[in-house]
């Protein structure tokens, strides 16, 4: 089978990907509850939250965080990524449930590292929700193999 | 609501939390919520470490942060996790600043594997309220 993945030399300055939306759902926030340990008011305390400032419970920002990731995958085919270097992230504005988010993403990076066999792609992420208010927006640094 | 507010948090105050394995469970829960792709057998996705990381942060000594929002987030990814590895996190709180409602912390978070080596670092900010104020929208 072909290799889809695409590699370091492949990938341009300045390309742009958009994700298909994903509403994020009651059961998102109880599953990534469970899965992480955090059972944090914001998230879990539907009484509670109705007396906030946000008047209900609000997603986990690294929930969103997650789902953006697997969005990205969803957005372009997949880089032929070694290993994920790291990321610079802002949370602006709650998801709650039931709000629709998805990707806009674009390489902002593209620099050699001292591997020849590799080099490093940075990619700017942007979540935005039904209303195209950013909530999410950072950068994710990705080590990517060189066509071999 | 019993919590640490941000009058109360200490800079450089160090906690350390129990340790967690991570197991093909949680790779499998996490790759189904997120349908993130998997990278093969046995790997860890690298976003998963840090969703466990602020879950380990409650299970300290000390009362947990009122935080009203996550503000920010610095992470670096050091070494690949794999699945049966058991991992900690230690966090140490860096700097403080008040601000109207509530004060920016910014807490250092380190995981640390079963071999003591560092596997993920970074800062996270939060925003806490403030003890004897009520925070208004």
């Amino acid at each position: 089978m072909a290799d889809a993945r695409r590699y370091f030399d492949e990938i341009e300055l300045g390309e742009e990907y958009e994700s298909p939306g994903r509403t994020v759902t009651e059961a998102d926030i109880v599953m990534f509850a469970g899965l992480s340990g955090d059972y944090n008011v914001l998230h879990t305390d539907a009484e509670f939250m109705k007396q906030s400032i946000f008047g209900e419970r609000i997603a986990h920002g690294l929930l969103c965080l997650a789902i953006q990731s697997g969005l990205f995958s969803r957005a372009t085919a997949p880089y032929a990524t070694l290993a994920f270097g790291g990321l610079r992230w802002k949370f602006k504005v709650p998801v709650k449930i039931g709000d629709t988010i998805r990707l806009k993403a674009k390489v902002t990076g593209k620099k050699d590292l001292s591997k020849p066999d590799r080099g490093l792609i940075t990619v700017q992420r942007t979540v935005l929700n039904q209303r195209d208010e950013v909530v999410q927006q950072g950068e994710t640094d990705l080590i990517v193999e060189k066509r071999p | 609501m019993t919590g640490t507010y941000f009058e109360d948090v200490v800079v450089d105050n160090i906690q350390v939390t129990p340790a967690i394995t991570v197991t093909e469970t949680h790779v499998a829960l996490y790759l189904g919520m997120t349908r993130e792709a998997p990278l093969g057998s046995g790997v860890v996705p690298d976003v998963l470490p840090l969703c466990l990381v602020i879950g380990l942060g409650w299970r300290v000594k000390d009362p947990p942060l009122v935080v009203l929002a996550f503000v920010g987030l610095d992470w670096r990814i050091v070494r690949e996790l794999r699945v049966g590895d058991t991992v900690h996190s230690r966090s140490r709180i860096l700097s403080k600043r008040p601000m109207r409602d509530g004060g920016l912390v910014v807490d250092e978070r380190t995981v640390i594997d079963q071999h003591g080596e560092v596997v993920q670092q970074g800062k996270f900010t939060f925003l806490v309220a403030k003890r004897h104020k009520e925070v208004s929208a």
